[in-house]
């Protein structure tokens, strides 16, 4: 229910179109990166989708944050432009499952662009690979990965933009988290929201760190959105 | 039978008393003006009611429904229109009420019926961000009355509307008891708006209730007050500037 409501507000707003074209765009890099590098790339040994993904997944995975960022900021925007909001909050509807349909949607969005990166991906290892062995369990779990560790990013950006009501200020706490927490790569930090998502599988796998990821990564997502519930209740204290 | 009551409700913010011990009796099928000049607690008295700003002190229930433990269950039976229209720019005003229908788990029909009642039908496929002032107001008012709740809150539901509107939202408000068991909240700062379309009238002034009662009574207790009552704006003024000077202000 939620979740079709949620839907319809979005309805004339471009978040649709918004992710779809990020994702083809993210999904051009591996693209135009073979066709520059593909005499380096071929000679490599390896899982081509292991070396296509450590050449490129840096800027795709950017692109998957910005777009998330831009995608919360959107559906606040539409909430708070013309107090929309504020008749939600006079119905029988519980603030937390707007939010949670919300995020859903976001979740949904996000994984079509990580399937559309994987495909072409797959699309370039198989172009550029002739040895490359197509592997759909390998596949899966490394999309199902890249997903989730994008999900606390996705759930942090729609609490900030559900904390404010200007879209450009939710917009700026988002680039800034983005880029300092890009800029101050070590292991730790790794584990965080808008850094977790550069992570890659089988770099995780070699560092035996895939399960601690997936772990934390689930953590922060449930902590978040507690925390949102938590908000909510607060902010109709003081409001 | 009080539909609406509330006892000692009050709201402070820091320093500052918005609704101070409101003690008010609202009678299941009548439609109660609520009336108060700018800053008086009007619309700060409708958002507790609606769960939308928290009390300081007191109680209320609606339809014997207590705040806060039954709020979800009180929001079911209550439709409103708080201050400004509130609605989604990006759909039609039928895609909205259309939303609200959802949630309430209203019949389809119910969004024409909607839009039948404020005149919008004609409209229903237009953005609402680009409706004029006066259809937004009456796409809020739609959004209030969509499925025929059986208690409305308006707050000052004519702002913006032209003469012509201001009379249909009127006569409609005054309809509203007789033709769907509706009680009616309904807050204005004009008295004369509220005397032709209430059954019984609250004067609030910096947050305390002045009076509470029908028009008559109102008419006898400034007769025994001493203030003017061949003008019920001017009855209206008095009471509010001997209130102001008892305060110790103008304002």
């Amino acid at each position: 229910m939620s979740l079709l409501i949620e839907s319809k507000k979005l309805k004339r707003t471009g978040y649709l179109p918004a992710f779809l074209a990020g994702g083809f765009l993210a999904a051009v890099f591996p693209v135009v990166y073979m066709m520059v590098k593909s005499e380096e790339m071929t000679v490599l040994s390896g899982n081509p989708i292991n070396l296509l993904m450590a050449a490129n997944w840096q800027m795709m995975a950017m692109l998957n944050i910005l777009i998330s960022i831009c995608g919360a900021c959107m559906m606040y925007h539409t909430e708070y432009a013309d107090n929309g909001m504020q008749k939600m909050s006079v119905l029988p509807i519980r603030q937390g499952n707007m939010f949670f349909g919300k995020f859903l949607i976001a979740t949904l969005v996000l994984s079509i662009m990580v399937v559309i990166e994987m495909a072409v991906l797959v699309g370039c290892a198989k172009y550029w690979f002739p040895n490359y062995v197509f592997d759909l369990t390998e596949i899966l779990k490394t999309t199902g990965f890249q997903i989730v560790i994008m999900l606390p990013t996705v759930m942090l950006m729609l609490v900030i933009a559900s904390a404010c009501k200007n879209m450009w200020v939710s917009l700026g706490i988002g680039v800034i988290f983005v880029f300092t927490l890009s800029i101050f790569p070590n292991d730790v930090l790794s584990l965080f929201p808008f850094a977790s998502p550069y992570q890659i599988l089988s770099v995780a796998m070699e560092n035996s760190r895939s399960t601690l990821f997936l772990a934390v990564c689930g953590i922060e997502t449930v902590v978040f959105g507690i925390a949102e519930v938590l908000y909510l209740k607060l902010r109709r204290c003081f409001e | 039978m009080n539909i609406i009551e509330t006892q000692d409700l009050t709201k402070t913010y820091g320093d500052f008393t918005a609704v101070s011990h409101l003690n008010l009796h609202i009678r299941k099928g009548s439609v109660y003006g609520f009336l108060g000049p700018n800053g008086a607690g009007k619309s700060t008295t409708m958002k507790m009611f609606l769960g939308l700003t928290q009390p300081t002190e007191g109680r209320f229930h609606i339809d014997g429904k207590t705040y806060p433990s039954d709020r979800v269950s009180i929001l079911k039976e209550v439709g409103s229109f708080i201050e400004a229209p509130a609605f989604y720019g990006n759909l039609t005003g039928e895609e909205n009420l259309e939303i609200i229908r959802k949630i309430l788990g209203l019949p389809k029909n119910c969004v024409d019926d909607a839009l039948k009642l404020v005149g919008l039908t004609e409209f229903r496929k237009r953005l609402a961000r680009k409706y004029s002032l006066g259809m937004k107001q009456r796409l809020g008012l739609a959004g209030a009355l969509i499925g025929r709740p059986p208690i409305l809150i308006l707050d000052e539901p004519t702002n913006g509307l032209d003469p012509v509107g201001i009379h249909e939202i009127r006569t409609l408000i005054r309809s509203l008891p007789q033709k769907y068991d509706c009680t009616v909240l309904v807050s204005s700062h004009l008295l004369a708006e509220v005397e032709l379309m209430a059954d019984d009238i609250g004067i609030l002034n910096h947050g305390h209730l002045l009076f509470e009662g029908t028009m008559e009574e109102l008419k006898i207790s400034a007769r025994a007050a001493g203030f003017p009552t061949d003008n019920l704006e001017d009855t209206f003024l008095a009471m509010i500037d001997e209130d102001n000077h008892r305060r110790g202000g103008t304002v």
